[in-house]
């Protein structure tokens, strides 16, 4: 018998009180799963934009302000530019719900160029380039929404005050979710001026793509200086700069994650020492029994601890499958993809191994009060009933 | 098991005094205590409650250190040993019994008898024969594998004994090792110790309140007021109920 065996069968020996000590480490682990994941995400995100030489242009004044569709054409015309896109969003109701995934209007002849890492049959291409009202659906979204090729989706105008009706002529597949829907910029700017409606020529954002890594931070200085004394000035970012910038405007998100962490890390390990000091408190005898015999101060100390890390590894295991699992759910629900944009399966790093760490530490500092105490015990005073 | 070779005392008790505090009360436990231990000697010890025998067989197992005086077994002396040093100690000169057998309920007989041999270098085979061997002796050869609440008292208290005699120790003490058993399991504890003491020539110091249990070792030391009362040698000592 191996001391590891002597200390699985003390976590199994309440089964009860080990059992929902293990669940608090695991909620609590699954938690910052979720929260870690949305840091792995983002990291992850951005490095992926990097790969992709694109830009992403915007009105100086920000997302709100337009930026007229006529800079499109200029930017194209830069030699460190290989096509560009309008990109603007619509953030429209469907069927009563509000915004329930992103709806960007697009150029559909130019925006498979632009994400030319993303997938789409070319029949299906052919459809959207052709039908004014065609729009096209990330995989994910047409599967969560139960779209089929063909079916109308009427999208009601909130930041537009335009109704589209658009059909559905075919799905892509991107790397990780994107969650969104596109369709055609023309259908949406001559809806808009065949109404009066207003906001018409507006391009949104523009997203363009670089012939080379390098072309990125020059374009991207050159497109700015091109319009500096425009009444359209822009700002223009390169995409993992941009998505760095989307990500801000949620607040230091880090540093709350980190927060909550510290303050749910802090709270469990008072749970779980509670739970070993019982514990150890129902065996003080047992404790100077084992002295007796011959039990180091180091070898009770590594029992205690043992089991305590035990527990708490155990929980944090269960904690952080609940977690991917919660991560799997969010990344497939539309209205979080844009949020939880990364499949599970690339998420898998060190951090993983940082939380199951997190869990280990949990159980080490739990178990620490309780172990130098049973460490520390006078074999006399634990004996004394018997001896 | 091995068998001790030389005549030399296995327990030597030099003028032993030990005093416990309480606050500012000093309480005297042991007043001068002496007391010799030759191989093979079985000694029991009774004295009313508070009469100093659970401190004085505390002090020879190794478990506490006396306030002034000398406690010397096998060889070493107790009171300048330091605690690490100690606990290895024990680990290989003394087996433990107690009244209320005090196994470990999460695992198996086998596992308890095994539990002081993982102190020791042993290889695993080593272990095994040793474990089987101890719980041969004490009957229980079948019950290896049965879990505390699965025994009896008596054959919890027969694992005890197998778990006491495992690591082959020079020294064996028991407190009330009877105390909570009935009658006829309580004879066959005190049979198996006799046969410990005559067939295996185990140094044993049995404290209890019963004289016929008493009446078993080959020595009675009777206590009170932490001195030695009388010390008398049990010529008609047994392994069977008178």
């Amino acid at each position: 018998m191996k001391l590891l065996t002597y200390i699985w069968r003390n976590v199994r020996r309440n089964k009860l009180r080990s059992g929902l000590t293990m669940l608090s480490v695991a909620f609590s682990l699954a938690l910052m799963t979720i929260l870690y994941g949305y840091l792995a995400m983002q990291a992850y995100s951005q490095r992926e934009a990097t790969k992709h030489d694109r830009i992403v242009v915007l009105n100086k004044l920000g997302f709100a302000a337009p930026l007229p569709i006529a800079h499109i054409g200029k930017i194209e015309k830069l030699d460190g530019i290989t096509c560009a896109t309008p990109y603007s969003w619509f953030g429209g109701n469907y069927k009563g719900q509000r915004s329930p995934f992103a709806q960007f209007s697009v150029d559909p002849q130019k925006v498979f160029d632009v994400y030319s890492e993303f997938d789409i049959p070319d029949d299906q291409l052919a459809a959207f380039k052709k039908q004014r009202q065609g729009c096209v659906a990330d995989k994910s979204l047409a599967e969560a929404m139960k779209w089929k090729i063909g079916d109308r989706i009427p999208l009601e105008g909130t930041i537009y005050q335009q109704d589209l009706d658009l059909k559905l002529v075919g799905t892509f597949e991107a790397p990780g979710n994107t969650g969104s829907l596109w369709f055609n910029w023309n259908y949406l700017d001559e809806e808009l001026k065949n109404s009066g409606a207003g906001n018409s020529g507006n391009a949104g954002s523009v997203q363009a793509k670089c012939t080379s890594a390098k072309a990125v931070a020059l374009m991207s200085d050159e497109i700015d200086a091109m319009f500096a004394n425009s009444d359209y000035a822009t700002r223009t970012r390169s995409e993992a700069a941009f998505q760095q910038l989307f990500a801000s405007f949620l607040g230091d998100v880090q540093s709350y994650i980190r927060y909550i962490s510290m303050a749910v890390v802090f709270a469990l390990t008072l749970v779980s020492a509670t739970a070993m000091a019982m514990s150890m408190r129902e065996r003080i005898t047992e404790i100077a029994v084992l002295k007796a015999i011959g039990f180091s101060k180091q070898r009770v100390l590594a029992l205690v601890l043992g089991e305590s890390t035990m527990i708490a590894i155990l929980g944090g295991l269960v904690g952080i499958v609940m977690g991917l699992g919660g991560l799997h759910l969010l990344s497939s629900v539309p209205m979080a993809a844009s949020l939880f944009p990364i499949p599970v399966i690339e998420l898998a790093g060190s951090w993983l191994w940082g939380l199951v760490a997190v869990a280990a530490a949990i159980g080490l500092v739990s178990g620490i009060t309780p172990a130098v105490l049973a460490a520390q015990q006078s074999v006399v005073d634990g004996l004394r009933q018997v001896v | 098991m091995s068998t001790p070779s030389n005549t030399d005392p296995v327990v030597l008790v030099r003028d032993v005094y030990k005093e416990f505090r309480k606050g500012e009360t000093v309480i005297p436990v042991l007043a001068g205590m002496d007391l010799e231990l030759l191989p093979g000697d079985y000694l029991a010890m009774m004295g009313p409650s508070g009469s100093g025998k659970s401190t004085l067989l505390n002090l020879i197992a190794g478990l506490d250190k006396p306030t002034s005086g000398s406690v010397i077994v096998c060889g070493q002396d107790l009171g300048k040993t330091s605690q690490s040093a100690l606990a290895k100690w024990r680990s290989r000169h003394v087996g433990f019994i107690f009244q209320m057998y005090n196994l470990i309920p999460v695992l198996t007989a086998y596992e308890n008898v095994e539990l002081p041999l993982t102190l020791t270098p042993l290889s695993r085979k080593q272990r095994v024969e040793q474990v089987k061997t101890a719980l041969e002796i004490v009957g229980l050869g079948d019950r290896m594998d049965h879990y505390p609440r699965q025994l009896s008292g008596g054959q919890e208290q027969r694992v005890s004994i197998a778990r006491a005699i495992a690591t082959d120790p020079t020294l064996i003490v028991a407190d009330e090792p009877t105390g909570d058993l009935d009658a006829k399991s309580g004879n066959e504890i005190l049979e198996l110790m006799h046969r410990l003491n005559e067939e295996f020539h185990k140094t044993i110091i049995m404290v209890t309140h019963d004289p016929s249990a008493a009446a078993r070792a080959k020595r009675t030391l009777t206590m009170a007021d932490g001195r030695l009362v009388s010390d008398i040698q049990n010529s008609t000592a047994t392994g069977t109920t008178a």
